[in-house]
């Protein structure tokens, strides 16, 4: 009995256990991994696909899935791009203004997006993965029309550009947002009846809707949360490298998912926490720091990538054996 | 339950026997799905032990189950040959298989196309397939588990015809059917079994309609509801004319503040459609539903029925009722969502308070509040389907199929539950296929036929086979 709760307990914190094992052997291996400049280019470099992860949460926990997000990465940046460039050369106001009218634009695309999918997939039964498979390349697509297939560059105001490169003390703006992000998440998830029913819908559609829980407006919810996460990530891409380009967010999607999956949510739906979700990201975060401080191979990373995806899923496997 | 069934078959070869009323268990020891825990199976004085279905079918022994085993997207050949197809070296003989197959459909004296999808055949030419597989294997005994519950009428009698011509084949066929009047029309004896045990063997010649309804269902004691339950005379559910296409015709009834109303039928009666359809989860085609007197929309949904105080527990509790992934907690919280939260915060103390109550109202029993409803007994996974609706304070509960695989003292207890709440003025509408049941706890009891009303009666004026018997549409005798 005792031996069964130790190993759940081991099982159902695996991730965080082999998040501090990375972090104490890293730290003895080298001294500059656990220094703040070290962490602080981690959280960094996990924020763009650790924000979107979050909305990749609540969309698996629905037991639905986004395979569109990279695209929507491009499509977000040039459309602030495009407005900063062109609006103020046509209507004679500000960057500022063009800028902000750009953000809502880009705002209003996703929301659009997401209720897209959402509706798709309810109304007409057609499968997540194919409705947003097919929207990844149609906001592909419009990325490289609107940026007529070159990158914009240099067009943003400069306090558009701290999204990306700001910082606050010693701690970069991204990473802020990704706490924020985390934490707005974590609340929806796990102290509204908007979470609850998101884990109910996930868990048994039909049980929920015959509970009368709306099951729609959950779907609805998750897929734009999702859409405006990338929206957000995009800025962030954008502001660091001053520039939109269609070519962003390319292939995002297998990380997130990978986060969200080495997480602990289970891609059938209805178990997942946010929580979890942070783990992974800082988890993956770790990893690949660490094999860039130890110059590993960039190839042979992306083997390590996929197989720590693979064991992540393993474990969850077994998780869900040992407490059946 | 099948170890006191111990009577071996003795048939003659060509004889069509017909087992009284459905034993899936008996089935499953024929089938090899499941071993008896003693007594024998013999075939032609030779005894037989299976212990796999493979087993079985080599023996002689094939079986087509009530629910239909074909794979909807493969032809009629593949189907037949599902993991044996007729090979040339490593390659499939398409030739040989369509061939085959043909000439199996062929003695069965029906027209099917091997090549067709399945998907595109019509029910009655399903189940001729699926008893064409079974006839692949030459089997000497052929099992049919309610081969016609999902047939229309006009396909039962081409069925029949089918089943005629195996007869001829020196096939012994065990015919196992819940519907009396197709009994006569094809058996040539007739064995009924009641709660496992074999209550008699008669040829059926020899018997009537009521003798058969005597033999299953006994001289059963009729226990009631207690006196105190009674309804008040303010209709709050008034159901008229509401027809769905294909499920359910023209019904109209009232329901009482404090009433159980029971609805009788057979399986496919269309009692379930009819419940789904007044709670807004299916939509009907035409028709009115008044909720206090005021009338429903027809575009509604049960998010909007549950506003009117509305609450359904589903036929099918595993799939439909519960989320069994997650906790206790959590399944006896859903319906309630919006009552134990602040708006759209979450309350644990609220959340909390509604799950203890129903626990120890409904006398849950659990280990943990928060494991998965999974590891729970049917008849607690039951209470909490109800207590997942109670915490809502409904008015008006639909109950379908409450009972269904759970034990006998579980089902009492959802009886006294369901009292209980009727004396606290919430009206109750009761759909079960265990029709002694209907009798012991409602006031009213409608009786439903393919989709209509065809009469309504008072417990207290019929026994269960009188009931059974206006069920199938028959007259009292």
């Amino acid at each position: 009995m005792n031996v069964n709760k130790v190993r759940n307990m081991i099982l159902d914190h695996i991730i965080e256990i082999l998040l501090i094992l990375v972090i104490i052997i890293m730290s003895l291996i080298s001294s500059n991994f656990l220094t703040v400049g070290n962490i602080m280019n981690i959280l960094r470099n996990q924020a763009l696909k650790g924000v979107i992860a979050f909305g990749m949460t609540m969309v698996i926990v629905a037991a639905q899935i986004d395979l569109s997000v990279g695209s929507q990465v491009a499509l977000a940046g040039v459309i602030v791009a495009r407005f900063c460039r062109d609006l103020p050369g046509l209507t004679g106001m500000s960057v500022t203004s063009a800028c902000l009218a750009g953000i809502a634009a880009a705002i209003v695309a996703a929301i659009i997006m997401g209720v897209v999918h959402a509706y798709a997939q309810h109304k007409f039964n057609m499968p997540a993965f194919i409705v947003t498979l097919a929207s990844l390349n149609v906001m592909y697509g419009l990325a490289g029309m609107i940026s007529e297939g070159f990158p914009i560059a240099n067009q943003f105001p400069g306090w558009f550009l701290q999204i990306g490169i700001g910082r606050i003390g010693v701690i970069p703006v991204p990473a802020l947002i990704l706490i924020a992000v985390f934490l707005i998440t974590h609340f929806i998830m796990t102290y509204t009846t908007t979470g609850r029913s998101i884990y109910a819908v996930g868990g048994n559609v039909e049980s929920a809707r015959l509970s009368g829980i709306n099951v729609f407006r959950s779907k609805v919810i998750v897929f734009v949360a999702v859409q405006l996460m990338c929206v957000l990530a995009s800025f962030m891409h954008s502001a660091q490298v001053a520039s939109g380009s269609y070519s962003f967010g390319r292939g995002w999607e297998v990380d997130v998912i990978s986060s969200v999956v080495i997480g602990g949510t289970s891609m059938a739906g209805g178990i997942g926490k946010p929580w979890g979700t942070l783990m992974g990201v800082l988890f993956m975060g770790v990893v690949i720091n660490a094999m860039t401080i130890l110059n590993v191979d960039i190839y042979a990373q992306y083997v390590v990538r996929g197989a720590i995806m693979a064991f992540a899923v393993l474990m969850a496997m077994m998780q869900s054996k040992a407490k059946a | 339950m099948c170890e006191q069934a111990q009577d071996y078959y003795h048939n003659n070869q060509n004889e069509f026997h017909h087992i009284f009323p459905e034993n899936l268990f008996y089935i499953e020891c024929f089938s090899g799905a499941v071993l008896p825990t003693s007594g024998s199976i013999y075939l032609n004085d030779e005894k037989l032990r299976f212990n796999s279905t493979a087993e079985a079918n080599a023996k002689g022994f094939a079986t087509v189950y009530q629910e239909m085993s074909l794979i909807p997207s493969l032809s009629v050949v593949e189907n037949i040959f599902l993991g044996r197809m007729p090979r040339k070296g490593r390659i499939i003989d398409w030739k040989r298989a369509n061939e085959e197959a043909e000439a199996l459909l062929s003695k069965m004296g029906v027209k099917i196309n091997p090549r067709e999808i399945v998907s595109r055949l019509s029910m009655w030419q399903c189940q001729v397939v699926e008893i064409t597989k079974a006839m692949s294997y030459n089997p000497k005994v052929l099992m049919l588990d309610e081969p016609t519950s999902s047939l229309a009428s006009n396909e039962v009698e081409r069925l029949f015809n089918v089943i005629r011509e195996l007869k001829k084949q020196d096939i012994i066929i065990l015919y196992i059917s819940h519907k009396l009047h197709e009994i006569p029309q094809i058996t040539d004896t007739i064995t009924v079994l009641r709660d496992g045990i074999c209550v008699g063997r008669v040829n059926t010649k020899d018997v009537s309609h009521a003798d058969i309804l005597k033999m299953m269902f006994g001289e059963t004691k009729q226990r009631h509801r207690p006196e105190d339950v009674l309804p008040l005379d303010k209709i709050v559910l008034e159901v008229k004319n509401l027809s769905r296409r294909n499920k359910f015709n023209n019904v109209s009834f009232k329901l009482k503040k404090g009433e159980i109303l029971g609805i009788a039928g057979m399986l496919g009666a269309g009692r379930t459609e009819l419940l789904k359809s007044i709670f807004g989860a299916d939509l009907y085609d035409s028709g009115e539903i008044y909720v206090n007197g005021k009338k429903a929309s027809r575009r509604v949904s049960p998010i909007s029925m549950k506003k009117l105080g509305l609450g359904l527990t589903p036929e099918n509790r595993k799939e439909e009722g519960l989320i069994l992934i997650h906790s206790v907690l959590d399944n006896l919280c859903y319906a309630s969502i919006d009552k134990t939260s602040n708006g759209w915060l979450e309350n644990k103390q609220k959340r909390k308070a509604a799950a203890d109550k129903q626990i120890l109202e409904l006398d849950i029993k659990i280990t943990d509040i928060n494991a998965s409803v999974n590891s729970l007994s049917g008849g607690n996974q039951q209470k909490v389907v109800v207590g997942n609706w109670l915490n809502n304070q409904p008015e008006i509960m639909l109950y379908d199929e409450p009972t269904r695989g759970i034990d006998v003292n579980a089902k009492q207890q959802i009886f006294e539950i369901m009292w209980e709440q009727a004396k606290r003025g919430i009206s109750i509408i009761f759909v079960s296929s265990e029709l002694e049941e209907l009798l012991e706890v409602c006031h009213r009891i409608l009786i439903m036929k393919e989709g209509r009303l065809i009469g309504e009666v008072r417990p207290e004026d019929v026994n269960t086979q009188q009931l059974y018997a206006l069920s199938m549409g028959d007259e009292i005798a």
